[in-house]
């Protein structure tokens, strides 16, 4: 039972097109899992085609039919094959992607990278946190998006489990604990930078290239 | 006479089923102007959005036949067409200054269960009458909130308000839209 959703906003502007590479990739990855936010995007994606058709129309050039079935008639330009699934235990479409391997911290706290190599300054990490530890305590510059693959974590604002999305504001201080029974992986990205304050983060910091 | 969403979705299927291009002849009319001026407001320029309103009806043609009447208007569907575009065209620009291949699209593979097609068929429907009911200052932030990547610090600015009131024309306006749709379903 998913009880963490993104924001209307944030899933509106998921459906508009206009969010960054990696928290995209966060929100994809909810969404494959929720039907909920699912519909929420389409409702949204209906208002764009309603913004659409409200558009005054723009002036083209006489001949923009004539080019359109010139394109048409030109042979059809190569689609990238589906690519094949490099990580078949994560969920759909995270499976896609290049990930690395898993980077030490310290006993019971692990990194690795998602590439995206669409958007290669994209920050998109997996955090692998054990039993009652403590996520790193930080603040960030924009919205981030945290997406709970495996386990669950509790923060002062609730609890969350495999399959939540949890999205804090930049005016969020937070300081996630993991559930004693067991490890917690979760998907993370920012829209915008991260800031690091405690000495994880200043380890953290430089690896990560953030 | 304006067109309306039947007109669009028999011209589509006309397309569809016998390549007819007196149909996508129609459909172009009304979708390539719009689509430029809707692109242009979302930030490309002239030139780009003439070229993606092209790449997007040219897309129409090719997957007419992928259009399922079920899942919603033509408008709903040509606008996924064309956001998809934007966003690949500005990955092509990220990738050209780095010089790697394309993985393709993250969104998500999963096929829509009965449920929510059927609920799909009455949506569009249901937002635009949620849209009319939006005062004109709720219209313009959603306008402004869907149209562009501007945070709402900058959209505060350029309305000359205060953020505080963007934040909460926003919240309003997506209740509104929420609350119909709950409503109604
Ligand atoms: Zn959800």
């Amino acid at each position: 039972m998913i009880s963490h959703h993104p924001s209307d906003d944030s899933l509106a502007h998921y459906a508009a097109g206009n969010l960054g590479a990696g928290p995209r990739l966060v929100l994809a990855t909810h969404l494959s899992g929720c039907p909920q936010c699912r519909a929420r995007v389409r409702s949204f994606e209906a208002v764009g085609g309603a913004l659409i058709d409200s558009c005054a129309p723009a002036d083209l050039p006489a001949d923009g039919l004539e080019r359109v079935f010139r394109l048409i008639d030109a042979p059809e330009p190569i689609r990238p094959v589906a690519p094949v699934a490099l990580h078949p235990e994560l969920p759909e479409p995270l499976r896609r992607y290049p990930v690395g391997r898993w980077r030490f911290v310290h006993p019971g706290f692990r990194w690795r990278r998602v590439t995206l190599p669409e958007a290669p300054d994209a920050n998109v990490i997996m955090l692998r946190v054990g039993a009652g530890q403590k996520v790193p305590q930080h603040t960030h510059t924009g919205t981030e998006y945290t997406q709970v693959l495996t386990g669950a974590f509790s923060d002062s604002f609730g609890r969350y489990r495999a399959g939540d999305c949890v999205e804090a504001d930049e005016d969020v201080d937070h300081q996630p604990v993991v559930d004693p029974d067991g490890e917690c992986i979760c998907l993370a990205a920012v829209d915008g930078r991260l800031r690091l304050d405690s000495w994880i983060g200043r380890m953290l910091q430089p690896l990560i290239g953030i | 006479m304006d067109t309306t969403a039947d007109d669009m979705k028999l011209w589509l299927t006309a397309v569809a089923e016998r390549q007819d291009r007196d149909a996508f002849a129609r459909l172009y009319r009304h979708f390539a102007p719009r689509l430029a001026s809707f692109l242009e407001r979302s930030g490309l320029n002239g030139a780009e959005a003439e070229e993606v309103a092209q790449e997007a009806l040219a897309t129409v043609w090719r997957r007419a036949s992928s259009y399922d009447p079920r899942q919603g208007a033509v408008s709903t569907w040509v606008f996924t067409i064309a956001r998809n575009l934007r966003i690949d065209r500005a990955r092509r620009a990220a990738r050209a200054s780095v010089g790697i291949r394309a993985i393709g699209h993250e969104e998500p593979q999963v096929a829509p269960s009965a449920e929510e097609t059927s609920l799909a068929a009455e949506r569009d429907a249901r937002v635009r009458r949620a849209m009319a009911t939006l005062s004109p200052e709720q219209a313009t932030v959603l306008r402004l909130s869907f149209f562009s990547e501007k945070p709402h610090a900058e959209i505060a600015r350029e309305l000359c308000i205060p953020l505080g009131t963007v934040k909460s024309r926003t919240r309003l306006a997506m209740a509104k839209i929420r609350a119909l749709l709950e409503q109604e379903s």
